[in-house]
Order: C-alpha cells, then sequence, then structure tokens
C-alpha cells in the first residue's frame, strides 16, 4: 500500500482536530483540583473517586444509554420503513406526514417539551422511560427518515426490479437487495439520532417521572450550584470507552478483511 | 458498518436487560427533587444509613419546569421539593405544597428568624430554608482604577467593556429601579420602562450576561467587575483573596432557597426525616460550606469553618442596609421587564 | 385488469403497510402536542401560572414589537451563516471521507460521531476554556509573539458563529458522505472522457447526483439552528437576542405560554420555507421508479 499523503487526508485530519480540540481540554481538566476551571489546582484524581462514589451518577449514565439505543433503533426501524413506504404508498396526505414527522426539529425544544408534557398528561401515560422513549423516537425519527429518503434518490431501479423478475417477493427484494444499498444511510442516521438521544436535557426534563433522571438532565440541573469537575470525569471514562470499543472493532474489521 | 453497529447494539441491549432486572427490590423511598450538587455526598450517603431509607434523586432545571411537573403529577410522585422563593408562592397558591408537620422537627427553633415569615410563606407553615444568597458586586481593585461603592458606580466609563452580569432581568433591572431609587417589585410601567433607559447606557460596559461561571471570567481577566450570586462569589473570593466584594449602597436583593412537602408527597414522613437531617446544626454546616449560599441554620454558624465564615453569613455591618427580596409581580409588568431586557441585550451587543 | 395493474397494486399495498409505523406514531404523538401549542398560541395567559381559555390573537400582534421581530432576523441571520459555513467545510469531509478505502472510511465516520456522544454543554466548556482570555489559544499565541494581548474572543459573535459550525458539522458530513458514498463514479469518467474540466464535470455531475444529500445537510443545519439559542447565550455572552432565547424567556421566567406558543408558530412558519425547498429536491416523483 502506498503511504501517500494527499491533500484531503490533510483536511480530514485537521478537522477531526478540531473536533477533538474541547475534548482534549475536558480530559485535561477532569485532572484539575480546582473546581474552577480558570484555576489550574494542581494534579488530582479526586474526581474520579468522587464520581465512583455517587452511584445516582451510574443510574443516570444507564438510563441514558438504555434510551439511546432503544429510542434511535425504533426511529430507525420506524424512519426506514417510512421512507421506503411513504414516497410510494397510497396514504392520502402523505406530503403532510412526511412534513409532520419532521415537526419536532423544528420547534424549539423547551416549547415542544412544555406541550409535551400536557398532550401526555392527557393521555394518561405515566411518565418514565416510557413517555421519554415516546418522546425521543419522536425527535430521532426525522434524522433517520431524511437519510435514507436521500439515499433512496436515484438509487438504480433496475435491481430490485432484477431481483422481482426472478421472483424475489416484496419483503425478499426489500432485505436482500434494498436494505444493504441504504445501509450506510440507515446507520448515519441512527448515529445522529444516539448522539440527539444521548444528548437530549429539554424533553427529558419534561417527560422523565419521579424514578427516571438520565446523565444530561444531572449535568444540566448542576449548572444552578456549578458543574464539578466530576462531569469532566466521567466525559473522559465515557470517551475512553467509546474510542475504546471503535479502536477494537476496526482492529476485529481488518483482520477480517485480511483473512 | 453494520456489523459495528449490531457489536453496539447487542451489547448496549444486554447492559440494559442487566439494568432493568437489577433494580426490582422494594425498599422505602424518599424522592427528593430538586437541582443536582443540592447536597454533599457524605449527607445523602449518611441519610440513607442512618434511617434506611433509599434516596432517589432527581433533578429539573428551572423552577417552571419543577411547578409544570408537579402540576402533571397532581402534587404526588415527589415527596421533596427544594427550590427558589418566588416558584413557592405559586406552588402554595395552586394548591401544591402541604403544611409541615412541626412536631417532627425538632431542629425548627435553629432557623434563622432573618429567613422567615417572607413573602412565599409568611406564616412558616410550608417551607424551610436552605441556603440565601443576595446580590453583590465584586470587583478586582487592580484592574478598576477606583472604588465601587454602589450599583451607580458601574455606569462608570472606566468599565467599557468589562462588566459581567448574571442574566436575571428581575435582579439587572431590578439594579436600575434601585439606582433611581425605586422599589425592585414596583408594578409601574413607566417605572419599568425607566429603568430600562438606564440600562440602556449602561450597554456599552457589558462584556458578557450569563448566570454560570461568572467568576471563572473574573479570575481569567475577562471582566473586571461583576454582579453576582452568593455561591460565585465564594469561589471567586477563595481563589483570589483579593477581590472586593461590595454590598451595593443603594440596598440588597436577596433570595431563599427552601424545602417543601407536595400536596400528595407518597412519602411524607420520610420529608420530614430529612429535612430534620439537615437542620442539624453540624451537618448544615457542612451543607452550607459545600453549597457556598447564605447559612439559613442560626445553630449551625458556629460549626462553620473560619475559612468559610466570612462568606456564609451577611457582615454585621450592613445588617442595616436596605434588604429587599424578588417577589411575584403582576404579568403585564412582567412582561414590561422581559421586553426592557430584551431591548437591554440587544444594545450590549451592538 | 391486466397483470401489471395488480402487481403495481399489491406493491404499493406493501408500501403502504410499512410506511404505518411512521404515520400512526407521527400522528399520535406529534401531531398531538403540535396541534395543542397551535391552540395555546390563540389563549390568554392567567395572571400568575398558567392559560385561561379566552380566544384571541394578542399573542400575535405582541410579535410586532421591534425587539422581537429583530430576535426572528438575527436567528435567520444566524442560521444562514451558519449553514454556509456549514455547508463550505462540511461537503468537502464529506466527499473526501467518500473517497477513502472502505476500512478506514468506517473509521472516520466513527471519528466524526464519537466526539458528538460527550455531552455538547461540556464540549462547549471546553470552547470556553480554550477561547478564553489568557487562555490556552491566548497564551500560545502570545509566547510565540503572534499578539501581545488577550485577543477576547470568547463573546463575539465570530466565537458563537465557530461553535454553531461546530455543533452542526456532523449532520452535513454525515448526510453529504452517504450520498456521494453511492455515487456512479463512471458518470464523472464519462463526464470527463468527453472534455469537461475537473470543476465542470463537479459541478454538472457530482454536484448534481449529491444534491439531495447536500440538501439533507441543508436541512439538518439550517432548520435546528434557527431554534439553537444556547450556544449564542453561552458562548456569545447572551448579547445575540435570538428568537429562541426569546420563546426561553417568555416560556421559563415570564410564564407568558400563549405568546411562546405564538413565536413558535412563527419560527415554524419560518423555518417550513426551508422544508418546502428540501420537497422540492428530493420530491417524491423522483422516488416513485426508485425500487
Amino acid at each position: 500500500m502506498k503511504r501517500r499523503f494527499r491533500a484531503s487526508s490533510v483536511y480530514l485530519l485537521a478537522v477531526l482536530a478540531l473536533m477533538y480540540l474541547p475534548i482534549v481540554v475536558v480530559i485535561v481538566y477532569s485532572f484539575n483540583s480546582s473546581d474552577l476551571s480558570s484555576v489550574w489546582g494542581g494534579f488530582t484524581l479526586d474526581w474520579y473517586r468522587e464520581l465512583f462514589r455517587d452511584r445516582a451518577m451510574g443510574e443516570a449514565l444507564r438510563n441514558t444509554l438504555v434510551l439511546g439505543v432503544l429510542s434511535s433503533l425504533s426511529a430507525a426501524i420506524i424512519g426506514t420503513l417510512g421512507a421506503v413506504g411513504l414516497p410510494r404508498s397510497r396514504i392520502v396526505g402523505k406530503g403532510a406526514v412526511e412534513y409532520i414527522a419532521m415537526l419536532p426539529m423544528m420547534t424549539p425544544e423547551i416549547i415542544l417539551g412544555m406541550v409535551s408534557l400536557a398532550f401526555f398528561s392527557l393521555l394518561a401515560l405515566p411518565f418514565g422511560m416510557l413517555t421519554l422513549f415516546l418522546s425521543h423516537t419522536a425527535f430521532c425519527i426525522p434524522y433517520v427518515y431524511m437519510q435514507v429518503k436521500a439515499r433512496l434518490i436515484g438509487l438504480d431501479p433496475s435491481l430490485t426490479e432484477a431481483a422481482r423478475d426472478l421472483g424475489a417477493g416484496e419483503s425478499r427484494a426489500f432485505f436482500d437487495i434494498t436494505l444493504p444499498l441504504i445501509m450506510p444511510a440507515i446507520s448515519s442516521g441512527m448515529l445522529l439520532a444516539f448522539a440527539m438521544s444521548i444528548d437530549d436535557v429539554v424533553i427529558s426534563v419534561f417527560m422523565t417521572g419521579a424514578s427516571v433522571n438520565t446523565l444530561p438532565i444531572k449535568i444540566y440541573t448542576m449548572l444552578k450550584t456549578g458543574v464539578t469537575p466530576k462531569i469532566n470525569a466521567l466525559c473522559t471514562l465515557m470517551f475512553a470507552a467509546t474510542i475504546l470499543v471503535v479502536v477494537a472493532v476496526s482492529l476485529a474489521g481488518r483482520r477480517k478483511t485480511k483473512r | 458498518m453494520k456489523k459495528l453497529l449490531s457489536i453496539v447494539l447487542a451489547a448496549a441491549l444486554v447492559f440494559s436487560l442487566a439494568a432493568v432486572s437489577g433494580c426490582s427490590e422494594k425498599q422505602e423511598t424518599l424522592t427528593l427533587y430538586t437541582w443536582e450538587g443540592m447536597f454533599p455526598q457524605e449527607i445523602l450517603d449518611g441519610f440513607e444509613k442512618d434511617t434506611g431509607i433509599r434516596i432517589n434523586y432527581v433533578n429539573f432545571d428551572y423552577d417552571e419546569t419543577m411547578l409544570a411537573k408537579l402540576q402533571a403529577a397532581n402534587g404526588g410522585d415527589y415527596d421533596l421539593v427544594i427550590a427558589d422563593d418566588y416558584i413557592i408562592e405559586t406552588v402554595i397558591a395552586e394548591g401544591l405544597a402541604q403544611k409541615l408537620d412541626l412536631s417532627k422537627l425538632p431542629s425548627y427553633d435553629g432557623i434563622n428568624p432573618v429567613y422567615q415569615g417572607q413573602f412565599y410563606d409568611p406564616t412558616n407553615e410550608y417551607t424551610v430554608p436552605y441556603g440565601a444568597g443576595v446580590q453583590t458586586i465584586v470587583y478586582d481593585p487592580e484592574a478598576v482604577g477606583f472604588e465601587i461603592n454602589g450599583y451607580a458606580d458601574l455606569w462608570n466609563e472606566q468599565l467599557a467593556d468589562s462588566l459581567g452580569i448574571i442574566a436575571n432581568y428581575r435582579v439587572i433591572n431590578g439594579m436600575a429601579l434601585k439606582v433611581l431609587g425605586e422599589s425592585y417589585n414596583t408594578e409601574d410601567l413607566e417605572t419599568i420602562d425607566a429603568a430600562g433607559d438606564l440600562l440602556a447606557d449602561l450597554a456599552p460596559n457589558i462584556r458578557l450576561i450569563k448566570d454560570d461561571y461568572l467568576e471563572d471570567d473574573l479570575l481569567s481577566g475577562e471582566i473586571n467587575a461583576a454582579i453576582m450570586y452568593t455561591s460565585q462569589v465564594t469561589g471567586a473570593k477563595m481563589a483570589r483573596p483579593s477581590l472586593e466584594i461590595v454590598y451595593p449602597e443603594e440596598g440588597i436583593g436577596f433570595g431563599i432557597m427552601a424545602g417543601f412537602i407536595p400536596s400528595n408527597a407518597p412519602n411524607p414522613d420520610a420529608a420530614h426525616q430529612f429535612l430534620e437531617y439537615i437542620l442539624d446544626p453540624e451537618r448544615a454546616a457542612d451543607c452550607f460550606e459545600y453549597l457556598g449560599y447564605y447559612c439559613t441554620t442560626l445553630a449551625a454558624e458556629q460549626y462553620i469553618s473560619e475559612e468559610y465564615r466570612s462568606f456564609l453569613t451577611i457582615p454585621a455591618e450592613f445588617a442595616d442596609t436596605e434588604m429587599e427580596m424578588i417577589e411575584n409581580i403582576s404579568a403585564e409588568a412582567d412582561s414590561e421587564h422581559a421586553l426592557v431586557w430584551s431591548e437591554f441585550k440587544t444594545l450590549c451587543g451592538q | 385488469m391486466n397483470t401489471f395493474e395488480k402487481l403495481r397494486r399489491k406493491r404499493s399495498r406493501s408500501y403502504t403497510l410499512a410506511s404505518l409505523p411512521l404515520v400512526i406514531f407521527t400522528i399520535v404523538f406529534v401531531l398531538g402536542p403540535m396541534v395543542y401549542m397551535v391552540i395555546l398560541s390563540f389563549l390568554t395567559r392567567a395572571e400568575s401560572w398558567g392559560v385561561v381559555a379566552e380566544f384571541t390573537f394578542d399573542n400575535y400582534a405582541d410579535i410586532l414589537e421591534p425587539v422581537y421581530l429583530e430576535s426572528a432576523v438575527q436567528s435567520l441571520k444566524l442560521a444562514f451563516t451558519t449553514t454556509i459555513i456549514v455547508c463550505a467545510v462540511g461537503y468537502p469531509f464529506g466527499y473526501f471521507m467518500a473517497k477513502l478505502p472502505e476500512a478506514r472510511r468506517r473509521l472516520c465516520v466513527m471519528l466524526v460521531m464519537v466526539p458528538f456522544w460527550t455531552s455538547s454543554l461540556i464540549r462547549l466548556y471546553g470552547w470556553m476554556i480554550i477561547l478564553r482570555a489568557n487562555g490556552p489559544l491566548d497564551s500560545a499565541l502570545m509566547a510565540l509573539g503572534i499578539t501581545d494581548a488577550p485577543l477576547k474572543l470568547l463573546y463575539t459573535y465570530p466565537a458563537v458563529l465557530a461553535g454553531m459550525v461546530y455543533a452542526l458539522l456532523p449532520f452535513m458530513i454525515l448526510s453529504v458522505y452517504s450520498s456521494v458514498e453511492k455515487m456512479d463514479w463512471s458518470l464523472v469518467e464519462a463526464a470527463r472522457d468527453l472534455g469537461a474540466g475537473a470543476v465542470r464535470a463537479f459541478l454538472t455531475v457530482t454536484l448534481k447526483l449529491t444534491l439531495p444529500g447536500l440538501m439533507t445537510g441543508i436541512i439538518l443545519t439550517f432548520v435546528p439552528s434557527m431554534g439553537l439559542f444556547f450556544i449564542a447565550d453561552i458562548l456569545g455572552g447572551n448579547k445575540v437576542v435570538l428568537i429562541g432565547t426569546v420563546i426561553q424567556e417568555q416560556l421559563m421566567k415570564v410564564h407568558n405560554w400563549p405568546f411562546a406558543a405564538a413565536l413558535s408558530v412563527i419560527l415554524m412558519a419560518m423555518t417550513s420555507a426551508m422544508i418546502i425547498l428540501y420537497r422540492k429536491v428530493t420530491g417524491s416523483k423522483e422516488l416513485e421508479g426508485a425500487i
């Protein structure tokens, strides 16, 4: 393999470096013994110690991840099926449906949270994981839907035609031909949806019940008393874990391709 | 990509199943609803150990969110709420709080009477104060070439582009009202507009407006003077003792955070126990040192360490300065305040 | 009825079936709250908390206050500027990323997303630390002798723009990426063979083929940036008054929900113009034959 350093690679690396810059700062400041970011008080591991003592933090992290996975997964299913089906369906007012599906993205979160609170109370749904899941799925759908729809445009129709000609049923044609072709878009959409879900605070704070806290809620509601570097420590650990997974998976993938 | 996703998903699903199955044991719980970081971990752990009651600590961002949630729950679901004074007035008016059972709070007498009998609970039937704050001016005497004694000094041209203020329009518009010799709580629209006109002249001095981490900007040299909340003052002064704290001569505004028990709280008994637990003078001292707000428990003051004592009580020499709480005002006056505030912020950005 | 017709019917039935979850979910959980919001915008606020069921247009009339109109203009300005910069930075990124060899391409997609799985507030604080007076950037520049006094980068409009671009970049990158990745490169080669220059081939073939992805990226950047305000509040020191800021304040501080709802309806109307454009580009007609 030739190791040429192309201009495009330099560009990719430069932008990526900028993206990671604030995270580097977060990591560095997780070791700062002062709880003020303008003061460097010396190196400490105290924030990590405090983090591990905070049982509620672990629960919040777990809730956040469960919620993120479940809602981005269901958004992926509903959004993908919708993007494939809706434009070709015979549903009256399908344009309106598409528009409504995008509304959560266009509405300021704070009012969306407030009116959803009123609406879900009207439906008498118990506030907690269920309402969080439903509202998160609702605002995650547009991300998957739009990614998949963009991918479908200009996709070569002859491929599915051919499959059908060969006698494949609708679902066979979908799972064997269409799905692999739109997979990159589904995963892009899901990745974005997951990121939106695990970072959401405004909607969650309205949608949660008395027993479920999520990580972003904990972080934002610290503002009253000051966000402690404990959160930096938590972000550092989460970041390290994600990087480990990404590296492990990409190494596994490489070994497989070599074989 | 598909493979990667499926691995991540599988891991997360296993994780989530483990999570769901993990929390099935039934135990007496106290659902505590307030901002994150209001108590030292030792206090929460200590309460759980001493009473066997599990604390379910859940959070809200704004007082208003809390009220909306409490309303949706019809005063149920939550056992103890700690929030700001003005919202508690509305909570009580909406019938969402229950009266305290003082027989369960032997340490109630230790509360500083200065923080009792205020507008939100004039008869002290519903609330236990937990921390108070005043809005003060803090400045760096080395960077500011003159002495600041009151709000009016902030209009000085020497402070051009070097003043930081909190993002609370009742406090900032109120500051202008104070300079005009008016009350924070005036409902006269013309007076509020006059305060707005006065603020327009302050705009060139404003470098930033925000509620969080104002102390960092003062310490880093981004700004030379600021109007801050008490907990921020504590942080700034601890990091750099040379900073000057000014109790404005025009008058001091203050606010109180207080705990109340919602009308249909599932476990009011545990809520009383927790209130009693944190009213204990020694524990209260720990809480206030951690929180950095003014200590509302008189009995606790003797336990506050020397290092913190000067920050956690209002200095005696200011005790006779006029102090006024920011109260709820008419809808019309409040809207006018918001309008004046938006205009002021727009001017600051120009 | 011929066989072809029967087949088409059968197909559209299964497409209808496939889109049902979306239709039901959308109507129940999105339309419901939205209808409530629109109704709210015509009600009257109660004196201290809540609303009174008295119909009024006043909430819409109140928007005509110059400072509130100005906030809408500011939001549009910020959203447009942000979107343009995000396009300029994100399109080449997504394009180059799609042309990487497969293993590295996958890694790159993950690397783009990983920072966004860290709390956005915490990352914003990271930027604050970097940009702050006498912070790392200032110190580095002064040590290198490039500047001799703190730059005061924080709490300025450019700082807000940088924060917005940073927050929305991955939406553009991933949208462009999945569009470029499936592109039929033989068409570009054909154009080149026919004598088109690199620029011309890009403009006439590549750009056209990746337009749906670009348009998706534009929507995913522009629409949220109309409502985003906490970046402007934190990095701009609250000195840019956006429509989102006003909505937030009216809702959470003034307790004037109907006015906040009216402002939100106006905001939605403004962003809808963008959605209409999007629907033109990704119109259903092009999709009819796709599968």
